[in-house]
């Protein structure tokens, strides 16, 4: 008992196919062995598989273990959308509205952020989360502000001990993602530049190898620059001191985490006292990969789009949503009698209890608010006691969400300031929702007006199979 | 103890796996407990275990593994990991000297946070590539021996001595048990039921089953 547990996606390839893997692992180690001069034997038929130009579909070639889920996971089970996900007339509904809300987003953000929060818990639409996803995190400001930049880091040279680092990791993050299968595929080489990019714009901070799963699931939407800024914005602005040599901000969200599973989930909280679990045996994972690898792929998406628009608070909702599934019940914890088997249970929630809309209806509905969590970390770093070595965390310099962030460079374009880097100004949740703009009978009709309001000559929507596509084949070059 | 028992066992010893990044900890732990191994196992983020039960004569030991990341930074949240640790595999990669060559700061960061007593063995792993070696068999062996380490080569790849690697740890660590809990009960026939402390160097407190709970 007590499994080390992969991660869903691949779950069901290493349990239920395993003779997909192998065609992989044997090329990789026959690729491996020509490079140090071996002599090992490998299986004939890969060698179609060995082509070097990456993941490009065209290329499977025959032969089933090579299909993809629709999220590119080799043998995934993520087919067709389950039981309870919206009808594709409501996803082209959201569509529009997305794309009519992206059109005009300073608008957007300055007077209708509810309705992109509103939008964001509802899931954005995957043909569009190309588009919007630097948008919410404010990555579009910082690639405008700094244009050269990226091109800049990308050709300089890394140090040469990140690049080290990050080159040993990089057949390691999505290993089952047909975009990262190849070394040479546009999945590992973006991957190292984007992380080696990081390194020389940040040097003081350097590589932390979570930021490979982060950076991967930014690359299968984004081209390099964009995954770039988006990566800078979730380790600077969303969790500042989550990334950087000392982790601290990781501790006091640990303790924080904990403090808040005593007052919302005190049986489960006594329980994991007793047998001995803290939270830094499973919360490092869950929020500095931002659950990318702890969720099935397509969770793991609604949480993220939550996450860009309302900050650090979706991932502690999220982390209590998965410890009550896990733990909530006494059976569960009769069950769980010991350290090993309750660790256990937080790794392996049945699929059954994981379905997307009912998990993130769980997760929007839990009863923590932004005025909540930062009660408790301001109670939690005052107990933090003097660190022996490292900077004390400073939760206040991360902005929580899409608003904050927009506000804030709003701010620093007002000034003037010629290279808005990561803002110093720190944001107040509002204590109190704003009062409506508009009369309550016509946000209804807003809502159906792109499609109906128009009384001139039709609307005509975005042609779909080539808009904002989340393919990595569409957004490659 | 209370334990649920659908596996007999006498014993319980942690063991955790130490060493820089990309070394081999993760495949040693999954060949060890589950005969597996991967090119492609993803990067420990956190804490990552797993167990088996192996036999000690007539005694049934639950290993319970636990296997970190090695990268630097995470040692800042990973202290609470050799709590209770009764045993460690301190694992370099004998065809990189760098991850050899820090195993003098692994040694001090595990013994600022585990028991003087615990059971370390040095491993270099990845011996199946004979012609990257970078680590002389030699030299590893008389640091280990200079050090009151055990010490092994083994390969997570291709399964050399990894077995013998886990099991002798154990098997040490058995050892010492055993010693503790006869000389306790010598002790206690003698002295008035006080505390056992101190018959062996570094012996703590008595021990019984469950050793790292």
């Amino acid at each position: 008992m007590g499994a080390q547990a992969p991660g869903w996606s691949e779950a069901a390839s290493h349990t239920g196919f395993p003779h997909i893997l192998q065609p992989v692992v044997a090329w990789v180690w026959g690729t491996m062995a020509q490079a140090l001069g071996e002599d090992l034997v490998q299986p004939f038929e890969l060698q179609d598989d060995s082509s070097s130009l990456g993941s490009d579909s065209e290329l499977s070639g025959p032969g089933p273990y090579r299909q993809a889920d629709r999220y590119g996971f080799i043998g995934g089970s993520s087919a067709e959308p389950g039981p309870g996900h919206p009808p594709a007339d409501l996803i082209r509904q959201r569509e529009m509205k997305w794309v009519e809300m992206t059109s005009h987003w300073e608008k957007t953000m300055s007077r209708r952020y509810k309705k992109v929060k509103m939008q964001c818990r509802k899931g954005i639409p995957s043909a569009l989360r190309a588009r919007c996803w630097p948008l919410l995190c404010g990555a579009h400001v910082c690639q405008k502000n700094s244009p050269g930049t990226y091109q800049e880091l990308a050709e300089a040279p890394g140090d040469p001990q990140w690049m080290e680092t990050i080159s040993r990791d990089l057949h390691r993050q999505f290993p089952l993602h047909e975009m990262f299968v190849s070394p040479q595929g546009h999945g590992q080489q973006g991957l190292l530049q984007v992380l080696k990019a990081y390194t020389l714009h940040r040097p003081e901070q350097g590589y932390c190898q979570a930021q490979g799963p982060v950076a991967a699931v930014l690359l299968m939407h984004l081209p390099p620059e964009e995954a770039f800024w988006c990566l800078v914005q979730i380790c600077e602005v969303y969790l500042p001191g989550y990334y950087g040599p000392h982790m601290e901000a990781v501790q006091l969200d640990a303790e924080v985490f904990m403090a808040l599973l005593r007052r919302l989930l005190p049986r489960v909280h006594k329980h994991l006292q007793q047998v001995g679990v803290g939270p830094l045996l499973y919360l490092p994972e869950w929020f500095l990969c931002l659950f990318a690898r702890s969720l099935p792929f397509p969770i793991v998406l609604r949480v993220w789009d939550a996450f860009l628009s309302e900050g650090v608070k979706v991932l502690f909702r999220v982390g209590l949503t998965l410890v009550r599934l896990a733990l909530g019940t006494t059976e569960q914890r009769l069950a769980c009698p010991g350290l090993l088997e309750t660790l256990g249970a937080l790794r392996a929630i049945p699929p059954t209890q994981l379905q997307e809309e009912v998990f993130m209806s769980q997760v929007h509905s839990m009863a923590l608010s932004e005025q909540d969590l930062q009660r408790e970390i301001r109670v939690q770093l005052a107990r933090l006691p003097e660190s022996t070595s490292g900077p004390p965390p400073r939760p206040q310099a991360r902005l929580p969400g899409a608003q904050a962030i927009f506000e804030a460079q709003q701010l620093a374009g007002a000034q003037g300031s010629a290279k808005p880097e990561v803002p110093r100004i720190v944001v107040q949740p509002p204590e109190e929702p704003r009062p409506p703009r508009r009369k309550p009978q016509t946000r209804g009709k807003t809502f159906h007006g792109l499609l109906t309001r128009s009384r001139g000559p039709p609307i005509e929507g975005p042609p779909r199979s080539h808009r904002g596509s989340t393919s990595f084949l569409d957004t490659r070059f | 103890m209370g334990n649920r028992t659908e596996e007999d066992y006498n014993f319980v010893f942690k063991v955790v796996l130490i060493g820089e990044s990309g070394v081999g900890k993760t495949n040693l732990l999954s060949r060890f407990t589950r005969n597996e191994f991967s090119h492609d196992s993803r990067t420990t983020i956190g804490v990552e275990f797993s167990t088996r039960t192996v036999m000690l004569g007539t005694a049934a030991i639950k290993a319970q593994i636990w296997d970190t990341a090695g990268l630097e930074r995470y040692r800042a949240i990973t202290s609470a990991y050799y709590r209770g640790a009764v045993g460690a595999l301190l694992v370099f990669d004998l065809t990189k000297h760098q991850t050899y060559a820090v195993v003098e700061r692994w040694l001090k960061e595990l013994y600022d946070h585990a028991e003087a007593t615990i059971v370390v063995m040095l491993v270099g792993n990845k011996s199946d590539l004979h012609q990257a070696r970078e680590v002389p068999t030699e030299e590893a062996r008389m640091f280990a021996e200079n050090n009151g380490l055990l010490f092994l080569e083994t390969s997570a790849l291709d399964s050399t001595n990894v077995e013998l690697a886990f099991e002798t740890v154990l098997k040490e660590i058995f050892t010492k048990v055993s010693k503790q809990r006869q000389n306790s009960t010598r002790t206690n026939a003698i002295a008035l039921g006080s505390a056992q402390a101190g018959q062996e160097p570094g012996a703590g407190q008595k021990r019984a089953c469950c050793i790292s709970l």
